[in-house]
């Protein structure tokens, strides 16, 4: 209870909560709250470039459609994104850091030397190149930002089970005769889940400003998907008379960005007092 | 300017460079004329041999000069460094004699040598303009019979050969040969330098920025008053720059197919007029027909009712191009004037579709990314099929991973949406060349094959006379239609703007407005 | 000694990890539908030119032996030859290095000066509408993407109030390069117009790149600065009853700089990931740019020569940065 009025209290974090709630909501009530749900594929070339109004609330894109309702089913596919990408992520990266941290043997330091290496470049870059290689397309979206992003959390988990290692109640655990599995599993993990979880929040702002940017360059989804990054830069030959074509998408993307930042920081500064006075 | 010629290594173009930002304050008060180009693709490759695009156009058109010359619109074939041509009866000789007196920049005459030298270059670098040569000229075949005299031996007859010889550039071979390096022709020092005969002189280069040149005054062909001095060719990507620019003043002239927006914009600051033709230039969708359901005529006839062409041409592109029913542009020979093509009509297309005798499944469009009317384009199609029936997705990818798909009818696409540009100007450009089966692979991207296309094609080939030519070209415009062969949409507008300072340009499809000699100035 | 071990092992995983690098990004650019020399050969070329130029390149051969022959090369000092630009990879990578550098450098410093400033001062003012303000800003420009706030600024300065250039780095054409940096060159050479011309262009590109910058060092010097406020240490000298501007200026800045200090390695490696999308908005003829491209057209050499690049930069970054930590604050070693 006390930790909950705490929680509260501290309005980075219920800001935070409050946005990525209304990203959600966006999200799956798209279809009743949009103006024109036929405009995810459809449009009305007549209405083609409009600026905001009584009938287009943000204004209409190059062929006419209403991008205010685009907007609500872009929601859908960020979150489609991010979830995907970092559930991904987080598959690959925990058992690693898991496996590597937990076990004192050869393939640790592999293990490790391989995140470094996914590490040693930017991880945009990467991203690039492999959606182009792959094509755009949503999964493949999803896969570049995995397969780039994967080592955060390798290292991060590593880095725990490293210190955890030589606690007394993972050395009574395995006293006991408990398999290495089941160490791992049942009482290593739960031990390290707030940082896996804080983690992957501010993973999730950063996931969706990286498929933004695919997006945006091109090798995001194909038209006419409602894709953030995708509208911002269909705008460019527009502008700057039709400037509220890449306004809405742009603050879309800042404020679920944020949203997740806030939520990140708030739950670690609940989770871990420790760090809370440096932030 | 007293640097010696021929010598333009990276630092004789930097030390040239140098030389202009004195002699450019000197050339103002001589009241030289200046004309600044805004183009939105880079001119990253100088050598003439290697590229054969509409983007890197200017390069060739103004620092170098080929046998024959396109002028006007519709084009038409002029004696360029040729001075008249005699074709065998058998249309297999050519032989071409060269203006006297043609020189380089470098002042070394242009004989039938560089000729020779130049098309053996093509040939053997084996990029660019070679496509249109592999065919019917073989290596060594090409004779300088003396300094003023080559003659061409094709291995078969090709009635286009002459219009496609404005491709062949000519280079200054004694130059090029000197810079070549373990047999690459001196590709890697052409990339970056100029060794031609045309109208301008290469002066600095930076394939991030673009080019300079200066006029050449020892070109053959004399130049008119108000002739352009100085020239520059920059990149700049951004549509809104370029707009930005012409507005300002800093640009003398850019691209000539902006959205209508745009063209409005400029229209409304007062310091921009327009120069308005139709060119030469069809938007098509190409359909693959080697893959079922596509091989089925209904289902092709069925997507062409299910395109708004209307709303496509008139609002998405403001009307800035006009519907064209066949493959030609309207305002080429060739293109029947009573062509009736396909009209958006659900109800026909709904009733297309169920004459349909193959198993129906998703159709696939693959947009060309980055080419925003071609994505356009693919939306509206695929909201026109919605409403008929037809499933449709579209993918959207950047050229370099459409194009090798196009070799191979199971990884090709099912539709897509792009343009037909005019490299020379005869109706095979946008017939036999893209619907004779003897160029699946190449140029036939549809894998369409109908014997009686091959056949009017292939007579077309050989006959020379272009009133007996145009029949058949008619002919073949009505069956693709007949056919629904790919979904044609419209011909492109060119809107050139130019700065008040250009008092006329000379239009020509090839190029638009590029070839800057026919250029006058206000002075 | 110690110190010098951590180096010298640091500096002994480099080759192999940017070995495991090549291989990465080999593979992802090799295994692929693009096919290199069919974009070479350009629209509608027939089979037998495409066939010609995979032989000319290598292309044909299996890709363990490609893979093979282009670490041999590497190794040897040759990174090929970029299949569209037709130069050596090294070159082209050396020509647009100084515009990137300097792009990056002006951002990283406007960072510096404008984020330390505003973490110490919110740190000092902790829990202020001051202190709220900077959070807000540090939070918000984390969470912008880069393209859309280049497209922003371009909108306003440029479009709607004409102050700056929508893109590119010079009107028209640099001077010759002496550096290659257009604003240290116009200095040597005292060409005033020119220098203002570069700066105006440098302007907006450097802003979007220094915001985020500037928001992590903004967070990191306002830690820093929290966490030796709140040690026993500075407890102790207040105790002693030195005055509190004393105690702020001698102890906790510089015990709170130093450490933010050496972030700014690691903030410069980013500024060089972000410079791929902002160079693309502002055509910026830069590295960013090239690799951009250098994707777009499937040019192998090209993209393995930026990424090992950058790859080297990036652990010689990190390298630097770990050395800085150890000698500064002996306790992290």
């Amino acid at each position: 209870m006390k930790t909950l009025r705490r929680l509260a209290r501290d309005r980075a974090l219920v800001t935070g909560m409050v946005i990525v709630s209304l990203l959600v909501l966006a999200a799956i009530f798209a279809t009743p709250l949009s103006n024109f749900p036929g405009h995810v594929t459809g449009f009305d070339p007549a209405f083609r470039l409009k600026p905001p109004g009584e009938v287009f609330w943000l204004g209409t894109d190059r062929m006419g459609a209403d991008l205010y309702s685009r907007l609500l089913f872009g929601a859908r596919l960020t979150i489609l994104i991010s979830i995907s990408a970092t559930a991904v992520a987080v598959l690959i990266g925990v058992p690693m850091g898991l496996v590597a941290g937990y076990f004192d043997r050869w393939y640790s330091d592999l293990l490790m030397r391989v995140s470094d290496v996914f590490l040693a470049v930017p991880q945009i870059v990467l991203a690039i190149a492999i959606a182009q290689t792959l094509g755009p397309a949503i999964q493949n979206v999803i896969l570049a930002l995995s397969a780039t992003y994967w080592p955060f959390w390798a290292r991060i988990v590593y880095a725990e089970t490293r210190s955890l290692r030589n606690e007394v109640f993972i050395e009574a655990a395995i006293a006991m005769g408990a398999s290495p599995l089941r160490v791992m599993v049942l009482h290593v993990l739960p031990s390290i889940a707030s940082s896996i979880i804080v983690r992957t929040t501010i993973g999730m702002g950063a996931t969706i400003l990286a498929a933004a940017s695919l997006g945006f360059l091109g090798l995001g989804a194909p038209p006419p998907t409602p894709e953030w990054g995708r509208m911002i830069a269909e705008s460019r030959e527009f502008l700057p008379q039709a400037w509220w074509y890449a306004t809405a998408p742009g603050i879309a993307i800042l404020l679920v960005v944020m949203g997740f930042n806030l939520l990140g920081d708030g739950l670690r500064d609940a989770i871990d007092p420790r760090i809370r006075r440096g932030s | 300017m007293s640097q010696s010629f021929g010598s333009f290594g990276r630092r004789g173009v930097l030390a040239g460079g140098t030389a202009l930002s004195l002699f450019g304050a000197s050339a103002e008060a001589a009241g030289r004329t200046r004309y600044i180009t805004a183009n939105n693709n880079p001119y990253d490759i100088l050598d003439p041999h290697q590229v054969f695009d509409i983007g890197r156009i200017a390069i060739r058109l103004n620092m170098y000069d080929a046998l024959v010359r396109w002028v006007d619109n519709p084009p038409k074939l002029e004696m360029w460094l040729a001075e008249k041509v005699d074709i065998s009866a058998d249309g297999l000789v050519y032989t071409f004699t060269l203006r006297p007196g043609v020189k380089f920049h470098d002042g070394s005459p242009l004989t039938a040598d560089d000729v020779v030298y130049s098309m053996e270059r093509i040939l053997g670098i084996k990029k660019g303009a070679y496509g249109l040569f592999a065919d019917v000229v073989k290596p060594g075949t090409t004779k300088a019979v003396d300094p003023r005299t080559v003659r061409f031996t094709l291995n078969k007859p090709f009635a286009v050969f002459q219009a496609v010889l404005s491709e062949l550039w000519v280079v200054n071979s004694k130059v090029v040969k000197a810079q070549e390096k373990n047999g690459d022709w001196g590709a890697e020092w052409l990339t970056r330098n100029e060794a031609g005969s045309g109208g301008y002189r290469l002066r600095r280069f930076d394939p991030a920025i673009g080019f300079q040149a200066e006029r050449f005054e020892g070109h053959f062909m004399p130049f008119g008053k108000g002739a352009v001095d100085d020239a520059d060719f920059r990149v700049s990507m951004e549509t809104a720059t370029r707009v930005l620019g012409m507005i300002k003043g800093e640009f003398t002239t850019t691209d000539g197919y902006m959205p209508a927006e745009q063209v409005q914009r400029m229209k409304e600051s007062g310091n921009v007029w327009f120069k308005e033709a139709e060119s030469i230039r069809t938007f098509y969708f190409i359909m693959n027909h080697a893959k079922a359901p596509m091989n089925d005529v209904n289902l092709r006839r069925a997507i062409s009712c299910m395109f708004d062409y209307e709303g496509f041409n008139n609002n998405i592109l403001g009307g800035t191009v006009v519907r064209n029913p066949g493959i030609i542009p309207n305002p080429m020979w060739g293109a029947p004037k009573d062509l009736k093509g396909y009209s958006y009509d659900i109800d026909k297309a709904k009733w297309y579709l169920s004459q349909v005798k193959e198993k129906l499944r998703t159709i696939q469009i693959g947009a060309m990314a980055g080419y925003p009317q071609s994505e356009q384009a693919a939306q509206m199609l695929q909201a026109g099929a919605a409403k008929a029936g037809l499933d449709i997705k579209v993918v959207a990818e950047p050229y370099t991973t459409i194009a090798p798909k196009l070799d191979d009818p199971e990884r090709a696409h099912d539709l897509i949406p792009l343009w037909r540009s005019a490299y020379f100007a005869d109706p095979h450009n946008w017939t036999g060349f893209l619907f004779n089966s003897r160029n699946f692979k190449s140029g036939n991207a549809s894998f369409y094959k109908n014997p009686r296309v091959d056949e009017l094609t292939d007579q077309a080939l050989v006959i020379t006379d272009q009133e007996k030519r145009r029949p058949l070209y008619e002919e073949v415009s009505r069956i693709l239609v007949e056919d629904a062969v790919g979904l044609f949409v419209n011909n492109t507008k060119f809107y050139g703007p130019y700065a008040k300072s250009v008092k006329s340009v000379r239009f020509c499809p090839i190029g638009d407005t590029q070839d800057l000699r026919w250029i006058e100035m206000n002075t | 000694m110690r110190l010098l071990a951590l180096a010298l092992r640091r500096f002994l995983w480099m080759p192999p990890t940017l070995l495991g690098l090549t291989l990465i990004v080999f593979s992802v650019s090799h295994i692929i539908p693009a096919d290199p020399a069919r974009v070479l050969a350009g629209e509608n070329a027939p089979v037998e030119q495409v066939e010609a130029l995979r032989r000319k390149y290598g292309l044909d051969k299996p890709l363990p032996e490609q893979f093979v022959r282009y670490v041999t090369d590497v190794v040897g000092g040759n990174m090929g030859q970029s299949l569209y630009t037709q130069r050596q990879v090294a070159s082209d990578l050396v020509e647009r290095l100084p515009a990137t550098f300097e792009l990056a450098l002006f951002a990283i410093t406007l960072a510096v000066l404008v984020g330390l400033p505003l973490g110490v001062v919110s740190a000092l003012y902790r829990n202020t509408w001051l202190d709220h303000a900077v959070r807000l800003v540090t939070i918000a420009g984390l969470a912008m993407a880069a393209f859309w706030l280049a497209i922003l600024l371009q909108l306003l300065f440029s479009m709607q109030w004409n102050l700056t250039p929508v893109q590119g780095r010079i009107d028209g054409w640099g001077p010759d390069p002496i550096t290659g940096f257009y604003t240290v060159d116009a200095l040597i050479r005292g060409d005033f117009a020119t220098l203002a011309t570069s700066l105006r262009y440098l302007f907006l590109p450097m802003i979007t790149l220094a915001i985020p910058a500037m928001a992590t060092i903004v967070r990191f010097t306002r830690a820093g600065v929290l966490n030796v406020m709140n040690s026993n240490f500075v407890f102790y000298q207040a105790a002693m009853g030195l005055p509190r501007r004393v105690v702020i200026w001698k102890y906790i800045l510089r015990a709170a700089l130093i450490g933010t200090l050496t972030q700014i390695g690691l903030v410069f490696g980013n500024l060089l990931a972000g410079a791929v999308v902002v160079e693309t908005v502002f055509s910026w003829p830069g590295l960013g740019t090239y690799a951009y491209n250098s994707i777009l057209q499937s040019d192998y050499n090209a993209i393995m020569g930026f990424t090992l690049f950058t790859g080297a930069v990036f652990i010689g970054m990190n390298l630097l940065v770990d050395i800085a930590q150890a000698v500064l604050d002996p306790r992290s070693r």
